[in-house]
């Protein structure tokens, strides 16, 4: 059985009054495994992002489903998807999007703020993440006195604190220098090694050269 | 790490708009405790001032007898059935328990005489009460000092040929008019004591002073010495009516009424209620205006509140979006962000009351006339306190349930 399922998703943003509805997404479905890596590649404006967003409980289809763990995601409500966000999906961003007040240690605690658990726990639980993207020596810095590399690292860091069995990644490498980008894909590695399902939106052919599979996106369709 | 961490966090990131913020809510709540203070102050003082301002209370024989008229209170004259008032009444007035309440006591007796041809109505007073009673007279001359010295009313003076009129050039106008009412030479009333004797039964009396036309009773009348004037009247401890002027704080006028009535039995004791509803209301005023405007204060620093926060809500999309992504729920973005606006709020309130407080200390003497004692209260503390939280979330409510319905991934998209 898939561990996600995107079934006939449709997804069309309606008129504002500015602007005419545009259609992103057209029938599109596609099947990820458990512990499967899998890109999403495509030309710009082809509704990669969009269906990373679909997937990642985070932009309502117009038509269709999508299944996560046998979870119909939309089927949840509001605050019932908020929860399931912080239980099933890491998310990383192309600009990363940390928080610059927060150190290292926090932005990577950051999703545990809402749980119960002990302010010990989150504290080992991020130390540990931390280490597991060699940034555990910058703890206490803030994202603007890390590399760009660094931020990627500590991006990963923060989606993978909650132990989220599917990682989702929308271009993560795109505002990285070869080399760091290299290092941030390092460590996408090792998680998927370690049993975690990683569904990744990307430009670069080298880094969807590692993946298992990619499924490429053209205007909203998948071919 | 909790969600307060975060927020804390934020406050500390946004020093320069949560201490702008702070200093909205301060100025707001400083400025409604600060008038609050001052016209809880001044209240007083206006308060005390009216309540010396006339009297409130006047004393008078029960009896079935005709009667003299003084201002439209009855006086009775020599009949049957009279319970006359005594002198020692006065001071008795001055012993009953809201005694504290009794500011100024002013024994009367009235009484006709002939002067020179004409009858006129003389008023046997203490002088020291009575002027401190009718603050609104202005003597042209000075006050009585012996008991052979009179104060004569304008239009008794004017008919004795007392007083001659005169006609002020400009000039002497704006010299008059510049010159101040606390001038005591004869100009300024546009007229002139011509003749300073006046003879009354029998006895040669000194002129020592005319009082302006105040349109009231005492126009048409003379004044001398309390003591004096029984002697002429040949009324040796006898009063025809005591005027009372009680500080009406929190106006126990009945009850002040009540125990005088029962400390002189023979007398008929009724507050002039005219007086005492016109206090009542120049202070309700006093009390709407100042809410008034601490209103329009407080609504203006909501308002300001109110865009700020609109403004870091729209600031903050994509950093809110960042949270709802990685799942926060709604009320997890509620919380954050009225952790801020309360922490806020309370500061801002804890020092608006305080420059509110040392504003209306700093701002007192100019407002107060007397000296006025300020005070510090402390419970207005708590309600500066309450009045900054309640502004700060209710002016935040909005702009902060606007960001917790913020779509996530609209939110990541705006960049």
């Amino acid at each position: 059985m898939p561990f996600v399922t995107i079934e006939k998703v449709t997804k069309i943003y309606e008129s504002n009054g500015e602007s005419a509805a545009v259609r992103v997404l057209t029938d599109v479905n596609a099947e990820i495994a458990e512990g499967e890596f899998v890109c999403l590649m495509g030309p710009s404006g082809s509704g990669k992002s969009t269906l990373l967003t679909v997937v990642g409980a985070m932009n309502h289809p117009t038509e269709g489903r999508v299944l996560v763990d046998d979870i119909d995601v939309y089927g949840l409500a509001d605050e019932r998807r908020a929860d399931f966000r912080r239980e099933y999906l890491g998310f990383v961003f192309q600009q990363h999007h940390l928080m610059p007040y927060l150190n290292s240690l926090e932005n990577a605690m950051l999703p545990l703020a809402t749980t119960n658990c002990s302010s010990k726990e989150k504290r080992d639980r991020a130390m540990n993440v931390l280490e597991k993207v060699a940034l555990a020596d910058k703890a206490l810095r803030l994202p603007n006195q890390l590399s760009g590399g660094e931020q990627g690292r500590l991006a990963i860091a923060r989606a993978i604190v909650n132990d989220p069995p599917l990682i989702l990644a929308d271009e993560p490498t795109g505002s990285l220098d070869t080399k760091t980008g290299s290092e941030v894909m390092g460590v996408f590695l090792k998680l998927n090694a370690l049993g975690q399902t990683v569904f990744m939106v990307t430009h670069n052919p080298e880094n969807s050269a590692l993946a298992h599979r990619i499924i490429n996106i053209v205007d909203g369709r998948i071919e | 790490m909790r969600i307060s961490t975060i927020a804390f966090a934020n406050l500390k990131r946004r020093k320069g708009k949560a201490i702008f913020l702070t200093i909205g809510i301060a100025i707001g709540v400083g400025t409604a405790v600060a008038l609050l203070s001052l016209s809880t102050s001044i209240k007083e003082e206006i308060g005390s001032q009216l309540d010396r301002f006339g009297a409130n209370i006047v004393v008078v024989p029960q009896s079935n007898s005709l009667s003299l008229d003084y201002g439209g209170v009855s006086v009775s004259s020599v009949s049957y059935d009279v319970k006359q008032l005594k002198s020692e009444d006065a001071a008795n007035v001055l012993d009953i328990p809201y005694r504290n309440r009794i500011s100024i006591v002013s024994p009367k007796l009235l009484g006709a005489v002939n002067v020179e041809g004409r009858d006129v109505l003389l008023a046997g007073v203490d002088f020291e009460s009575e002027l401190t009673l009718k603050r609104w007279w202005h003597i042209a001359g000075r006050k009585p000092e012996t008991d052979q010295e009179l104060l004569i009313g304008y239009e008794a003076a004017r008919s004795l040929s007392l007083i001659e009129l005169v006609t002020l050039t400009d000039a002497q106008n704006e010299h008059a008019s510049h010159s101040g009412s606390h001038q005591s030479s004869e100009d300024q009333f546009q007229f002139k004591i011509a003749r300073d004797h006046l003879r009354i039964a029998g006895i040669d009396h000194l002129v020592a002073g005319v009082i302006s036309q105040t349109g009231g009773p005492e126009d048409q009348m003379i004044f001398g010495s309390l003591a004096h004037v029984q002697s002429l009247l040949n009324k040796p401890g006898q009063l025809s009516l005591i005027e009372v002027s009680a500080l009406c704080k929190d106006c126990p006028i009945g009850d002040i009424v009540s125990q005088i009535s029962e400390r002189l039995p023979q007398a008929k004791v009724s507050a002039i209620q005219q007086s005492v509803r016109a206090r009542s209301e120049t202070i309700e005023r006093l009390t709407r205006f100042s809410a008034v405007v601490s209103a329009i204060v407080l609504a203006i620093g909501s308002l300001m509140i109110f865009t700020t926060m609109m403004g870091s809500v729209i600031e903050r999309t994509k950093e809110i979006g960042v949270l709802r992504a990685i799942g926060f729920r709604k009320e997890h973005i509620i919380k954050g962000l009225m952790i801020e606006v309360a922490v806020i709020s309370v500061l801002g309130g804890l020092l608006g009351w305080g420059a509110g407080m040392l504003a209306s200390w700093l701002a007192l003497p100019y407002f107060a006339e007397t000296r006025v004692v300020f005070e510090f209260q402390p419970l207005l503390g708590v309600t500066a306190i309450a009045a900054g939280l309640v502004i700060g979330t209710s002016s935040s409510f909005y702009p902060i349930i606007r960001a917790s319905r913020l779509d996530p991934s609209e939110a990541v998209r705006y960049v």
